[in-house]
């Protein structure tokens, strides 16, 4: 595809619509008001994408970092319970802010994009070039196509509700299937030092992290038998069951905060502080 | 406003120079600021060596020695349940080879450790990074931290680029090198999504954002704003990233057909096979002198064994205070072992003698350093737990050592008259 072809079928998706036009036509915005409204734009939009990168990234790293970091945390029990219930706060919140105010279904996603950049720049510039661990031994989990769904779900159904009981764990249950697409190589048999052990375990250990000796790892430590053996699908399960209240509750907690309130609009307190009721 | 570019260079320039400056490379690994309950009567090292002090990227290290889990084992220090054979390095500057403690691989955690025994640990570590890198063996307890040993400086040469890794899976598969393994699927499938998400934000963005949905949305134009198109590529958005998770997923369970989880168990060693000692001591008094930066030590000796003793040596802390008129206690010193870990002074005892079959035997033990303070050992004057620990290397005539773990109360002196010598003895006699 030459340039000017590739240009052509990106300015066909990106264009401004019919519908676009009578957005700025309706709420009366002349050239030069939609002019400077687009500047607006674009720096709410940079902030608001440094903003969550640097809060997402510090809430998960604060919360559920070790599971995140390390690739021989990632275990079948707590990794895709811990990072999706850890995870679906921030999407919830920034999601009821978009769409209540603006009707835009991206809050998901764009949480999960910035933190995906953020955590990728903190793997190679804090783990990678500053302490010289090799990549492979911080490989972090990722999110973005549950976001995706949450988003999409969203728009389908256009109330939250339906988000918190299809969406939320629709999140959940697409978390290990979603990681695994790319780090099944990690649980690769090998055999170290007269035993078994996977691919991640030989990382963990070749690339000593002093300050983390092995018996922090919250790791799986028996077997579910009963669910052949496996304790991935029961995590999952149990994991998006907790989604469903956790979007819930963080949905009202962004409504909160993207509300302004302030105290000086009590009666009682403007009465105290000497302001006719 | 005019922007003085010049100005501008001139404040980044001192800035950076003021950064490079400041900056000192640390050498320690916190063991000072561990208290000295911690590090004179829990895990105490000895007979550590080094295999070499040199190596080029790819060679290997040999670190090796024992432990005596000290049997006054502090009351603010969970109990050795859990631990791991540990080292303390600069970060992943060397590769973990290999890990034993008493020949059992410690690639795990061991649990219910003995207090008053005796366990070999070793380690391999190959060369990873070029630098000077101080190495240190490590025992780390769960819910106390890593104890660190004595550390030596080694030297790493050539270049990291030189260094590989391969591992060999258990269905055969050569891995060329562990540091960029699997990397390739996992940029592939993260840049995939990061499109697929990007996309969708600038689906958006692109479009008036902030006040024009706004006002449109409190004019009830809702319908402006989310459109039949929007739907339509929302919902075809959604149904391809469920199926790329799922078409992704099997084609990695088709790569790597076997797969298992990770790996935890508890591993479990019984302590070395040490003879009883047969020499019984009781410390009736211990002071350290402040001014002197001195510890003294009353100690009665009763020897039960069947051999002549004499006492060669007092570790704590890592610190080595050997008795230096005394043959086997000065051959127990290898010749590369860190001086940064040896007294300088070495070990003073009143009525140095061989302590005959049965003989009880009073002494008076000075360990004279300025490291008690340079290693800041001295907050037991400050802390709640004012008890030192240590252990006592003896010999027999043949060169035979016993080892046992003292520990007593000790109390600081502020002063320093007649601070030195026989003559102070009668201070707690």
């Amino acid at each position: 595809m030459s340039k000017s072809e590739s240009r052509s079928f990106f300015g066909k998706i990106f264009r401004m619509r019919s519908e676009d036009r009578e957005i700025l036509k309706i709420v009366g915005l002349n050239k030069e008001q939609a002019g400077l409204a687009r500047y607006f734009d674009f720096l709410v939009v940079a902030a608001a994408f440094l903003l969550f990168c640097g809060a997402f990234h510090l809430h998960v790293m604060l919360s559920a970092g070790d599971w995140d970091m390390f690739i021989d945390w990632k275990d079948r029990q707590y990794w895709p319970l811990i990072i999706p219930i850890d995870t679906i706060m921030f999407p919830a919140a920034v999601q009821a802010a978009f769409w209540y105010y603006f009707r835009l279904p991206i809050g998901a996603t764009l949480c999960g994009v910035c933190l995906l950049t953020s955590v990728w720049i903190g793997t190679y510039s804090y783990w990678h070039l500053w302490t010289m661990f090799p990549i492979v031994l911080n490989v972090p989990s990722i999110i973005i196509a549950g976001c995706i769904l949450l988003d999409v779900i969203l728009l389908i159904f256009r109330r939250w509700i339906f988000v918190a009981c299809i969406g939320a764990p629709l999140f959940a249950l697409t978390f290990y299937p979603s990681n695994m697409a790319a780090l099944t190589g990690y649980y690769v048999p090998v055999e170290h030092l007269g035993s078994m052990a996977s691919m991640a375990d030989v990382i963990g250990y070749t690339f000593p992290r002093s300050a983390t000796p092995e018996y922090i790892r919250i790791i799986e430590t028996g077997t579910l038998r009963t669910f052949e053996g496996t304790s991935v699908w029961v995590s999952g399960v149990f994991a998006a069951f907790v989604c469903i209240f956790l979007y819930m509750l963080w949905w009202q907690i962004g409504m909160a905060f993207s509300t302004v309130k302030t105290w000086s609009q009590s009666p009682k307190l403007k009465k105290y502080l000497g302001f006719k009721g | 406003m005019k922007i003085n570019y010049t100005k501008l260079l001139k404040i980044f320039l001192i800035s950076i120079f003021y950064f490079v400056i400041d900056m000192v490379v640390a050498y320690a690994h916190g063991e000072k600021a561990m208290e000295p309950y911690f590090r004179t009567r829990t895990v105490m090292f000895y007979d550590v060596t080094w295999s070499t002090d040199n190596v080029k990227v790819g060679e290997n290290v040999t670190i090796e020695g024992k432990f005596r889990l000290h049997s006054d084992w502090p009351q603010a220090v969970d109990d050795p349940d859990v631990i791991y054979v540990n080292q303390s390095i600069p970060g992943p500057v060397f590769a973990k080879i290999e890990s034993y403690l008493n020949g059992v691989p410690a690639r795990q955690s061991f649990r219910d450790m003995e207090v008053g025994k005796d366990y070999h640990y070793k380690m391999v570590l190959q060369g990873r990074v070029p630098g000077n890198h101080h190495v240190h063996p490590g025992i780390a307890i769960k819910g106390s931290g890593t104890i660190i040993g004595p550390g030596q400086f080694i030297k790493v040469s050539g270049s990291q680029k030189d260094f590989k890794f391969p591992v060999t899976t258990m269905d055969g598969v050569l891995i060329e090198d562990l540091e960029t393994y699997a990397l390739a699927d996992v940029f592939k499938w993260h840049s995939t999504l990061a499109i697929l998400g990007i996309f969708w934000l600038l689906w958006w963005v692109w479009r008036p954002l902030l006040i024009p949905r706004y006002q449109a949305l409190k004019q009830g134009r809702e319908d402006l704003l989310i459109t039949r198109l929007d739907l339509t590529v929302g919902i075809l958005l959604g149904v391809f990233v469920f199926v790329a998770i799922v078409y992704n997923y099997n084609v990695q369970a088709n790569k790597y057909p076997i797969t298992v989880p990770l790996q935890t168990s508890r591993m479990y060693t019984d302590p070395l096979p040490v003879a009883d000692p047969q020499i019984k001591i009781n410390v009736s008094r211990a002071e350290y002198d402040i001014p002197g930066r001195t510890m003294r030590m009353w100690v009665e000796v009763k020897n039960n064994g069947d051999n002549k003793v004499r006492l060669g040596e007092l570790t704590t802390a890592n610190l080595r205070f050997i008795n230096k008129s005394f043959g086997h206690a000065m051959n127990n010193v290898t010749a590369n072992y860190p001086s940064e870990h040896m007294a300088d002074g070495g070990l003073e005892i009143d009525k140095d003698k061989y302590i005959n079959p049965g003989e009880s035997h009073k002494m008076f033990i000075t360990a004279q350093d300025a490291r008690w303070e340079t290693e800041r050992l001295t907050a037991f004057l400050t802390d709640v737990d004012a008890r030192v620990g240590a252990l006592l290397f003896f010999y027999d005539e043949e060169g035979n050592r016993k080892i046992l773990d003292v520990a007593s109360s000790i109390l600081p002196v502020f002063t320093d008259d007649d601070g030195t010598g026989p003559s102070y003895q009668r201070i707690g006699r």
